[in-house]
Order: structure tokens, then C-alpha cells, then sequence
């Protein structure tokens, strides 16, 4: 440590370089980190709030549930602690000048998965809606009279909700019976058994039915399957994993470079008999100092950078994640410092000194 | 007691026709308390005695012995140990850490081993050295005399049973040359250690116990210098 920091003090400019480029890396890893879960909360918060344990939809829609269609009479062959029926429609809701793609929830106002209203009024009659919150980030109001792409009826958001998205799709929480009309008009009456699926909460997914029409899904696969979740994770996954790489080559070059330089002078202090063993600690304990300054200053940047972006940009900071993610950085950029110490133990002290 | 042995040492590089003996068939001494000059013209294979003697090359044949200690089949990691411990190397280049002050040059030393200065020994050595001023100072910022005597400095603080000096004198004016060896010669004496010194300048072999001559990797003891001779 002595000597790390020694060098450090008398080669500022050198060592402000490193930790500059280590910064860079790690505010890029801990945005696309704040990007993936503000992305991961965009499509699935609305999920995550019902707090269920799985889902049944029918086996034919292949875990998708605007393609999962059954009947209420079906709820006799599920098991589970308890149940709550779903509706689900996506649209788009336009008022006045303004429009947004929604996504409407047809619900039994005393299941679980009944939302907690954060303003106004829980829906209490026909044709009245709990929005997502992030509507009225939008311009939506209480008391809104909301037009839908597919159909003459008209909603009215008496409430909102927070954490209401699906799929990126901003939430209308209403009764079933709102959720019929909606979805087959004339048709309502007729068609007033037809739900997507039901939400489950259970300790034993496996028994919930034996209908072989039905699927049982576990709550996390069913998030997974959501059109171009795993997909867009897997892609802000790959950057982040692919920059650990990136920042540990760096660090091994930079300090690869560092040593070679200093190839004469190792060599002097191993032969006044100073090991490998404290020069080597001395490159990893400079290495740690350079990386987690970056990294901590880069972590302070992301969360000021956020801090002023506007609400439309979809980040969420998960603290514990990113402090994850800081210490792979740390560790990654130790294991680039490996080279260096290779070096060091190759190093001659004869020849160092000329001898 | 002998504080370095060199028994039947033979050091030679290269095979067949290319070989050359660097060092000669060769039998050292050097007991506790004694000044050694080994004077010899360049290439007659000084360096490769010093580094020999030092640990930090292995004989082609024969035994090291130091402080007790046969070096000869030690592992580099050990012989590194006995290095640290037991020797102090004044070399010709210079062996100071860039980025450290001529303070924090001993310092590093506190850090990797015990049994260095007190403070007020390395005062005293400073002023010896006419270097008190220059503690502060990284060694960019010193002239080539000022580094030589801050190496010198680095060398003895660490308290070797021996100390090698390959040149010690050789970026000094003449006066600092024979403070120089004055000091390493109280040094040796006050604390019964050995100091062997390798050079050309002959003006210094006057402060020396021994003096041993080296031509063309044969190392030969010379009569004792006279005082007369030399005033």
C-alpha cells in the first residue's frame, strides 16, 4: 500500500487517466444496469404487485395471455388458496388530444389482485377505471372520459394506481363486467364467462388442476414469456457483462504498460532482496485504490445523472444490484492486475541492475 | 568469524569454444569488521564477484556462504530472505524508488524488514552524508552526487552484516570520495560488519583492511596498503 500510494501521489496525472477511463466504464455499466431494470419494471410492475405465485392460462395459448382464453365454469377444476380472475384487453385510450396504448384489466374488486388506490376512488360501477399512475404523468385526469380504439364505449378513470404497467403498457384496472363490454360489445351479455386466466396464490403449483386445456405457470416464467422481455434483458446483459471484460482488459493494459516501464526499477528492489510477494501487493493494492475510486465515482454520477433525467427516460436505480455490479468491476479489474504480477515474478534482478 | 565464504567458486558462461570463465577458480573471506577493496580494470569480472558474493547469482561451481547460511542451492525466494536480511548493495545504478522522498526510501525499507536505524541513527547518518536537507526531495530532484550518497544512505540503514558497494565513490568529487569512505569505514568498524567495496580508484584503497586485485577473473590478495604510500 505504501508504495501504491506513493506512486499514485507523485504520478497524478498518469493515475487520473486510469481512473478516469475505470469511471466511464462503470457509469455505463451502472446506467444500462439502471436502464435494464427501469426496463424489466416497465413491463412487468404490474405483475409484481399482484404478488401471486403463478398463473393459469390455457396450454394452447402458449404462456401468452391475450391468447389464453377460457370460461368462468373452469375455475371449478383450479386449486389453489386462493384465486383471482383476470380479463385482459390491450388498447388504445385517447382524451381529448391526448393518446396512450393501455392495457385494460377486466377484475373482481374482492380478489387480491384488486390494486390499492392512490388517489381518487376504487371503481364502483360501469364503465369506471383505476388507471396507472403513470397516465397522469401523461396528462390523463380523475374524471377523465377515455374514448377506445375498439369499441364505442367510453371509460372513466375515477382513481389512480401506482406501479401499474404491463408489458410497457400503462394499466386500466375495472370490473369484469367493463372488461366484457369493452372486449365484445353487443356481444357482452353472451360472453360474460370468458376471462384470459387466473391468478394464483399457492404453495403447490403442480396440483393446482389436472384440466389438461389448462397450464399452470409459474409467476417468474410467465414475466420471462412477456413479448421481448427476455429478449431485451438478455441484450442490456450481454453490454454489462461484455463492459466487465472491456474495463478488465483495460486495467490489464494500462498497468501491464506501468510495469514494463518499471521493469529496472522492480528489479533493483528485488535484488536488495524485496519479494515478489510485497511487489505484487503493491500492484493489486494500487489497482484497488484506482478501480474503486472509479467506480465510486461513477456510482455518484449515475445517481446525479438520474437524479435530472426526465420521467419518460425508464430507469430505476436497484441499489443493491449496482453495488453488485461495482464490486464485479472492482474484482474484474483486479484480476487485469494478474498479468502485471506475472511480469513481476519473471523480472531477473541481475539483469535489472546490469550485472 | 567468517561473515562470507567463497569456497572453490567458479563462475562460467556459455559452452564449448564460446565459453568464458568470468570468475575463476576462487577462495574468499571476509571476516566481521573488515573494509575490502577488490580493484581490478573493467571486464576483469568485479560485477560478476559482487553479485556472486551477493546472492544474487548462483556459482557455475563451488559454495556461498553467508553468515552461516550456504546460498548456493537456495531457491531465488530464499536467497531473496538471506538478501534482505544480511546485504546491503550500493549499486552503480542507481537503486532509488523514483517516486518516493529520500525519507520515504527508508522508510519502504521499515515496511518489508526489522532491525533497521533508529531516528536518531539515521540523523546522524544524514548529516554524515550531508544529506539532511534533501529528505523531503524526490530523487529527479537531486544531483547525481546527492543520489549516489542518498543510495549510500539507503544501504547501511538497514543494518547488512554486508554491505557491497559496487563504485560508491564514483559520481563524488574527491573530498566527498574520502568522506565517503571514512564513513562506510567508522560503519564497518562501530558496528562489526563487513564491507567489501569494488572499484578503480585506487586513492581509496587506503581506508581498506584488504585489498584484493582482479585481472581477467582471477582475484588475488595484495599486500596491505601503507599509509605512506598514499600521502
Amino acid at each position: 500500500m505504501f508504495l501504491a500510494w506513493n506512486e499514485i501521489k507523485k504520478n497524478k496525472l498518469r493515475f487520473l487517466l486510469i481512473t478516469g477511463v475505470l469511471m466511464l466504464v462503470s457509469y455505463l455499466v451502472f446506467f444500462l444496469s439502471g436502464l435494464a431494470s427501469g426496463l424489466e419494471n416497465l413491463n412487468r410492475e404490474a405483475v409484481d404487485k399482484w404478488q401471486g405465485d403463478g398463473i393459469v392460462l390455457t396450454s394452447e395459448s402458449d404462456k401468452s395471455m391475450p391468447q389464453s382464453s377460457m370460461t368462468l365454469d373452469q375455475l371449478d377444476d383450479i386449486e389453489a388458496d386462493n384465486v383471482a380472475v383476470l380479463g385482459q384487453l390491450n388498447a388504445i385510450a385517447t382524451s381529448g388530444d391526448i393518446k396512450a396504448n393501455v392495457a385494460i384489466f377486466g377484475i373482481e374488486k374482492d380478489e387480491f389482485i384488486m390494486p390499492d388506490v392512490t388517489e381518487g376512488e376504487a371503481f364502483n360501477g360501469e364503465n369506471e377505471v383505476i388507471a396507472s399512475d403513470s397516465l397522469k404523468e401523461e396528462g390523463f385526469q380523475i374524471g377523465d372520459e377515455l374514448e377506445l380504439s375498439s369499441t364505442d364505449e367510453k371509460l372513466t378513470i375515477v382513481g389512480f394506481t401506482e406501479d401499474a404497467r404491463f408489458n410497457a403498457a400503462p394499466v386500466l384496472y375495472g370490473e369484469m363486467a367493463t372488461f366484457h363490454r369493452v372486449k365484445f360489445g353487443e356481444a357482452a351479455e353472451q360472453n360474460d364467462d370468458q376471462i384470459n386466466g387466473v391468478v394464483l396464490r399457492t404453495n403447490d403449483l403442480k396440483s393446482v388442476t389436472d384440466n389438461e386445456d389448462l397450464e399452470t405457470i409459474e409467476m417468474e416464467e410467465f414475466i420471462q414469456n412477456l413479448p421481448g422481455y427476455t429478449e431485451q434483458n438478455l441484450t442490456l446483459s450481454f453490454m454489462i457483462y461484455f463492459l466487465f471484460v472491456i474495463s478488465s482488459v483495460i486495467v490489464a493494459i494500462f498497468l501491464y504498460v506501468l510495469t514494463v516501464q518499471k521493469i529496472s526499477l522492480f528489479g533493483v528492489m528485488k535484488a536488495q532482496g524485496i519479494s515478489n510477494g510485497y511487489l505484487s501487493r503493491s500492484v493489486i493494492a494500487q489497482t484497488f485504490i484506482l478501480a474503486a475510486v472509479g467506480v465510486a465515482v461513477g456510482f455518484g454520477l449515475t445517481l446525479l445523472t438520474g437524479a435530472f433525467l426526465p420521467a419518460a427516460v425508464p430507469v430505476s436505480f436497484d441499489i443493491p444490484t449496482m453495488l453488485l455490479y461495482g464490486l464485479v468491476l472492482i474484482v474484474v479489474a483486479i484480476l487485469g492486475a494478474v498479468f502485471s504480477v506475472l511480469t513481476i515474478v519473471k523480472i531477473d534482478p541481475l539483469k535489472a541492475i546490469g550485472g | 568469524m567468517a561473515i562470507l565464504e567463497l569456497k572453490n567458486v567458479k563462475k562460467t558462461f556459455g559452452t564449448g569454444h564460446k565459453k568464458v570463465e568470468a570468475l575463476k577458480e576462487t577462495q574468499f573471506t571476509a571476516e566481521k569488521g573488515e573494509l575490502i577493496a577488490v580493484i581490478g580494470p573493467s571486464g576483469s569480472g568485479k560485477s560478476t564477484f559482487l553479485t556472486i558474493a551477493g546472492g544474487l547469482q548462483t556459482p557455475s561451481e563451488g559454495d556461498v556462504i553467508i553468515n552461516a547460511n550456504n546460498i548456493t542451492d537456495m531457491s531465488e525466494k530464499k536467497r531473496s530472505k538471506i538478501r534482505l536480511k544480511e546485504i546491503g548493495f550500493i549499486l552503480q545504478a542507481s537503486n532509488l524508488v523514483p517516486f518516493l522522498t529520500v525519507n520515504n526510501q527508508m522508510k519502504l525499507l521499515d515496511n518489508v524488514k526489522k532491525g533497521n536505524m533508529t531516528k536518531q541513527e539515521l540523523e546522524q547518518l544524514y548529516e554524515d552524508l550531508g544529506i539532511s536537507d534533501l529528505r523531503h526531495k524526490y530523487p529527479a530532484d537531486l544531483s547525481g552526487g546527492e543520489r549516489q550518497r542518498v543510495a549510500i544512505a539507503k544501504a547501511l540503514y538497514s543494518n547488512p552484516s554486508i554491505l557491497l558497494a559496487d563504485e560508491p565513490t564514483a559520481s563524488l568529487d574527491s573530498d566527498r570520495a574520502y568522506e565517503v569512505m571514512e564513513l562506510l569505514q567508522r560503519e564497518t568498524k562501530n558496528k562489526n560488519t563487513t564491507t567489501i567495496v569494488v572499484t578503480h580508484d585506487t586513492r581509496l584503497i587506503s581506508y581498506c583492511d584488504k585489498v584484493y586485485k582482479m585481472v581477467d577473473g582471477d582475484i588475488k590478495l595484495e599486500a596491505k596498503p601503507v599509509e605512506e604510500e598514499i600521502h
